[in-house]
């Protein structure tokens, strides 16, 4: 196994030794990488923990159609070996070889798109990764794309005038003028497994399932991840020195997608911007939920895995996934297993997972036309926000519209993912009317015993715990 | 080059150029700053011991208050805020200790090495509390003409209320950060990120018992300032200057993200109790405002915001018998601050919540009871303190924008709207706001200069105020250029730094444009009139005859001649190097004070404001019933910037403040725990708006063809009189709530109005509906 990471920065490739470079370690951010180099300075820490974009840069990597993919990502949440294999670009790089301005960065100055100028460089960031993903001016995608881009000083007005100009207007840059070179320099860097080592330290990047099953089984106390942008705050807000970690990231089998016969079955290595999109036709309450999941960045990165895996009670995935009767696959080098959603989540960030096992994928059956499912997500603010009270619903109604197989699923109202069986047991064998339903919503708010803290009281959990079900109703009659 | 509009430096900030202070090259030598805080909201430090940390390899100093050489204090007017804490702490968040280490590791693990024995004592953490206990910061101020008492009695109908307003993060996105040089003697250089760089000079002189002219202090540009930086940067200076003096190197502090959250004052929360007197047709008759400000743990600038709360108490209506009483309470929260608006935000609301209440009762359209209400151009012109309001556009705007944005059309829209929908509500508010421009510190309104040319024709400026990206040295640089008949490309405007303009005031209460440009104007015209002359006499000697006089040069496209001769004429640069040829000052200062602003407040009288500028919006909101969601659909601004220096810059100010504002209204919200400490101390749980939370449909005008007489250009200031139309976003939620119960009963809604207070509030009305049938 190799012990350096390769990456092309500034048109050169960088190679990074851990065991010799001793003021980095591989769980040192992109970030703080940059901050101390000379020519990256505008790569800006307004947060250091995915909350504001102002550290956004774009990376880029040959994608399956002899091209390149270009992400928007937040450098504060993402580990240096992550870099492996990719090209890094800051809002640096972004000028030709003669120091013209980008038209995006030309137009934003111009459009006076910038005032205060700290958030600009990522605000330019995410649109210039959005300008060459096949860029759309429809001011949803606009918004989509500097979700998680906070300004404190434009009012964004400026910004979405400045992105509706450019994006309709897509010229290639010299970014495309230089796409054979830098794929084949990419191309060029090993993609073997890493293990990079320091004295604190030790962090596993393999490229295939089988190595990362052996290293699960050999090293059951370490830290799995895949996007990490939840492990990074346990670095950048806590300061823990995590002195083992596996990154699944690379593994290709994570990765898979099938789907037929109505099914949709994904690895656990999908990302969520990934997932809202393979959903967005036959699972629209799995894409909903997926729209409102971090921002554009952190979908970038953030995958399946690492939201079941965390079992968060705020966990986007979980209602929806429970309303889904979503199948999770998991995998040990002894073999697979299957788990249903219901089961898979036992606690306070507790999973039926075993100690050697990893998730491999999930899968989504097919949901008849008898099946109705919604989805919910209630947060103080759309984007970027974190769940105060989410809900996934199920109900399956047989001809006379009579209620059968009825699952309300709540996230933000316990300590885990908790489904409301009391309201389920009354729904199920009555008719599906507002009537029963406005019924049931008592039954729902006294399921919970929901706390108060920096995001809500707990009153009003409990008060729109309710009322979702009642706009699920409403939203299953408005079709 | 820049077009001419642009911000100065936009080019720079979308390529990542543009310098703030972390970005500063600095030797190997520095240190990273580090500061230890308290735990605890109010306690007695009963010992503490600081030597293993002190011990620690990497560490250069640990520095307790003990250590401070000169005054122990932050605070800018009353000498109340310590620099470090000593014997007691009194917020979650103060300082107690200073480390300077190699690097951050370090610091980090030398304040896990520092022991310290806190004795908890009772504290009090919240506004309610501080009244309870009568904790009072100092005096209260009142306001007062006629006797509202009795014209309340008397009235015939009455409106009494408590408002509640929260506190607001200022949300900069660059942290507070200083960087401070050592040099010879007691000579310090320090760059900070403050809007009042004298100040932070002053501060750090006191605390350091050194000479003010030891300390250079410069700010290039600041990542946001709102306010949050006009005394609360002194602090990081402070403490990156004391431990720079200890350990003779370079010190850098940049506060995380969280721990500038937890440590640093916001917007104060405000309780204020109205009741007003009205008659059938819905004119003010009489005002009592009772308005209580959470001060925090000490006084930094609460009085001053307090007072221009109690000067908006009215915004925009004259009102005969009014009745104003402030008080500032002490909390054991961290001190209370200056941020755009200053107090103004929290008066007109409470004054905009009577107006509706008003509107309500008669069941009347708000904006008309508004309207009747507005002060008058040739009587009720006077505003309780005294001031004679001139100028007056609010019938102008109010006509211009009811109907750009069609107000009562879209008023129709919105009642058809609400009879088709039972689990939506549409809401539409119309405000207006009236806001005094000047500091009513009066002695604060003065500004100075520095301007020199150079032999090659380019002009260098530089001026007291700070650009925190509202772009002032944008404005200042058109200025320039303009006065001296040349390209903006021949001007810079350099970094403020206190050895080029000492005792400025900070660049706050709107006033940046207003009185630097004077200064800088003031300075141009002096040069003018030293180049003049010294033409006058060459175009004189070169053509033989004497014609021309000193006033009849003139400077104009990069030229300066003889206005009443085509021939005698040599551009800028050659007049440039005449004058130096000739032994002439090409350097000169400007200077500038407000005329004919006074205010004394014992009587509570006077005239503290040079002009006011005038705004108004209209908002329509759709709010969804069963979550407390709500959409803003659409938002239309016209406002008073009188003939504006800078259209792009102007609007840029609107829209921002406007959202700044609607984020103080909505979505932004702080909370305490029980034993003081923030609980949204991160983006995660404090959310400003984002760019999906804007108005769907945004639309921005300047008042046109109404110029401000005696200021710059005849411009109007335009920082923070916006950020109050965000207010008609919370007026339109209260209106669509309103419409719940069929326009019968006042929804209880305070700030912020986040999605959890308006359901609370549709339940509290539909129990009270069910009750009242």
């Amino acid at each position: 196994m190799a012990d350096t990471i390769s990456f092309l920065l500034d048109g050169k490739v960088q190679i990074i030794d851990f065991s010799r470079q001793s003021h980095l370690k591989p769980t040192t951010t992109v970030l703080q990488y940059l901050r101390d180099l000379p020519g990256h300075k505008g790569v800006k820490e307004g947060c250091a923990e995915g909350d504001c974009g102002a550290c956004t840069v774009v990376l880029a990597e040959p994608d399956k159609e002899g091209g390149l993919s270009y992400k928007a990502v937040n450098s504060c949440l993402l580990f240096l070996p992550k870099l492996h294999g990719k090209q890094l670009i800051t809002v640096e790089n972004l000028q030709d070889g003669n120091g013209n301005l980008h038209p995006l960065q030309k137009t934003l100055a111009e459009q006076n798109g910038s005032q205060c100028g700290f958030c600009t460089p990522g605000i330019v960031m995410s649109l210039f990764g959005h300008y060459k993903s096949g860029a759309s001016a429809e001011r949803d995608e606009i918004e989509d794309t500097l979700s998680g881009n906070l300004c404190r000083c434009t009012g964004y007005q400026p910004i979405l005038e400045s992105a509706q100009l450019t994006l309709t207007d897509v010229h290639s840059d010299h970014f495309s003028a230089e796409q054979e070179e830098t794929r084949a320099v990419l191309n060029a860097i090993s993609k073997d497994s890493l293990t990079l080592k320091t004295e604190t330290q030790v962090y596993y990047l393999p490229t295939y399932l089988n190595e990362l099953l052996r290293l699960r089984s050999k090293y059951p106390q370490a830290l799995l991840v895949n996007g990490s942008t939840d492990a990074a705050l346990r670095v950048t807000k806590n300061h823990e020195l995590l002195p083992a970690i596996i990154d699944s990231s690379n593994v290709r089998e994570l990765k898979e997608v099938q789907a037929s016969g109505g099914k949709l079955r994904f690895g656990s290595g999908v990302t969520i911007n990934e997932l809202l999109e393979l959903t967005k036709e036959r699972f629209p309450a799995v894409s909903k939920m997926c729209k409102t999941f971090g921002s554009k960045q952190i979908r970038h990165l953030a995958t399946v895995g690492g939201n079941l895996g965390s079992a968060s009670p705020i966990g986007d995935l979980a209602p929806v996934f429970l309303a889904c009767d979503a199948r999770i696959t998991v995998q040990s080098v002894n073999g697979l297993r299957k788990i249903r959603m219901n089961d898979f989540i036992t606690g306070y960030r507790q999973t039926a997972l075993r100690p050697d096992e990893i998730i491999r994928s999930v899968e989504l059956p097919l949901i008849k036309p008898s099946v109705l499912i919604g989805a919910y997500k209630i947060s103080k603010r759309y984007d970027l926000d974190i769940a105060t009270v989410s809900a996934g619903f199920r109900v399956e109604l047989d001809g006379d519209e009579i209620v059968q197989n009825c699952i309300a699923a709540y996230g933000g109202m316990a300590a885990v993912t908790s489904r409301a069986i009391k309201a389920e047991s009354f729904l199920n064998g009555k008719k599906w009317k507002r009537e029963t339903v406005e019924q049931t919503l008592p039954l729902i708010r006294e399921s919970f015993t929901p706390i108060s803290d920096a995001r809500s009281g707990a009153e009003y959990r409990s008060v729109v715990a309710g009322n979702l079900l009642l706009k699920f109703y409403l939203d299953t009659q408005n079709k | 080059m820049i077009p001419s509009n642009m911000h100065q430096s936009a080019y720079k900030h979308v390529s990542g150029a543009s310098v703030y202070v972390d970005d500063i090259p600095v030797q190997d030598q520095m240190l990273t700053g580090f500061v230890v805080y308290s735990p605890h909201a109010h306690a007695k430090i009963v010992s503490f011991d600081l030597s293993k940390a002190q011990a620690l390899p990497g560490v250069l100093a640990v520095l307790s208050a003990a250590d401070i050489p000169g005054e122990n204090n932050l605070g800018p007017i009353v000498h109340d805020e310590p620099c470090l804490a000593e014997n007691e702490v009194s917020f979650v968040g103060q300082a107690v200790f200073l480390i300077a280490a190699e690097d951050e590791e370090t610091a980090r693990a030398a304040a896990d090495l520092i022991y310290v024995e806190y004795k908890t004592l009772p504290a009090l953490i919240s506004l309610e509390q501080a009244m309870a206990q009568n904790s009072l910061m100092g005096p209260k101020r009142t306001i007062k003409r006629g006797d509202a008492d009795k014209a309340l009695a008397e009235a015939p109908h009455i409106v009494k209320g408590r408002f509640k307003s929260g506190a607001q993060e200022h949300w900069y996105l660059e942290t507070q950060t200083a960087l401070c040089l050592p040099g010879e003697d007691d000579e310090l250089f320090i760059h900070s990120s403050t809007q009042n760089p004298s100040e932070v000079q002053a501060v750090v002189a006191e605390a350091l018992n050194i000479a003010r002219n030891a300390v250079t202090v410069e700010t290039r540009r600041m990542g946001g300032a709102f306010g949050g930086k006009e005394t609360q940067a002194h602090h990081v200076a402070s403490w990156a200057a004391l431990l720079a003096q200890k350990t003779k190197r370079p010190v850098k502090i940049r506060l995380f993200r969280d721990d500038d959250q937890i440590m640093t004052g916001k917007r104060h929360p405000f309780i204020i109790d109205y009741e007003a007197g009205f008659d059938d047709q819905g004119m003010l008759l009489a005002l009592k405002v009772e308005q209580n400000a959470d001060g925090g743990a000490a006084t930094d600038l609460s009085f001053a915001i307090l007072e221009r709360a109690m000067f908006h108490a009215e915004n925009a209506y004259y009102i005969p018998h009014v009745s104003i009483t402030g008080r500032v309470w002490k909390t054991n929260l961290p001190s209370n601050t200056a941020f755009r608006g200053f107090g103004g935000p929290q008066g007109i609301a409470a004054m905009e919540e009577i107006i509706d209440r008003i509107a309500r009762f008669l069941k009347k359209d708000a904006a008309e009871i508004r309207q009747k209400n507005f002060y008058q151009l040739d009587k009720n012109n006077t505003a309780p303190y005294g001031q004679v309001i001139t100028n007056n556009n609010l019938e102008l705007i109010y006509n211009r924008l009811t109907d750009s944005s069609g107000y009562f059309e879209q008023r129709r829209e919105v009642n058809g709207f609400n009879a088709q929908n039972e689990f939506a509500k549409q809401g539409l508010a119309l405000m207006p706001v009236k806001f005094g421009i000047s500091f009513t510190t009066s002695f604060l309104n003065q500004a100075g200069a520095l301007v020199n040319v150079y032999q090659d024709g380019t002009v260098l400026v530089n001026h007291g105020g700070t650009e925190m990206g509202q772009g002032l040295h944008t404005k200042i640089r058109q200025i320039a250029a303009l006065e001296f008949g040349i390209p903006l490309e021949s001007v810079i405007v350099s970094a403020t730094n206190t050895s080029k303009v000492p005792n400025t005031s900070a660049t706050a209460a709107s006033s940046g444009t207003d009185l630097n440009g004077m200064a800088v104007k003031n300075a141009v015209e002096r040069l003018k009139f030293r180049i003049a002359f010294q033409l006058a006499q060459y175009f004189n000697e070169k053509y033989g005859v004497e014609s021309t006089l000193d006033s009849h040069v003139m400077f104009k496209n990069g030229a300066v001649f003889d206005a009443t001769d085509a021939a005698r004429t040599v551009s800028f640069k050659e007049a440039v190097q005449i004058c130096y040829f000739r032994q002439l000052p090409l350097s000169a200062t400007g200077f500038y004070r407000t005329p004919d602003i006074y205010f004394d407040r014992e009587k509570g009288a006077g005239h503290p404001f040079y002009y006011y500028a005038y705004g108004m919006a209209v908002s329509k909101v759709e709010v969804d019933l069963l979550t407390g969601n709500h959409k803003l659909l659409r938002s239309d601004i016209l406002h008073d910037v009188g003939d504006s220096i800078n259209p792009d810059i102007d609007r840029g100010q609107i829209e921002g403040a406007f959202v700044q504002g609607l984020g103080w209204c909505t979505t932004e919200e702080c909370k305490w725990d029980e034993q003081g400490n923030l609980l949204n101390h991160s983006p995660d749980t404090y959310k400003i708006p984002t760019i999906r939370d804007i108005p769907r449909d945004f639309r921005v005008a300047l008042l046109k063809d109404v110029p401000n007489p005696g200021t710059i250009r005849q411009s109007k200031a335009v920082g923070e009189p916006p950020f109050m139309l965000g207010i008609s976003v919370w007026l339109a939620i209260k209106d669509a709530l309103s419409a719940v119960a069929a326009h019968q009963l006042e929804p209880e809604l305070n700030l912020p109005a986040t999605n959890e207070a308006i359901l609370l509030s549709i339940e509290n009305l539909r129990r009270r509906q069910s009750e009242h049938i």
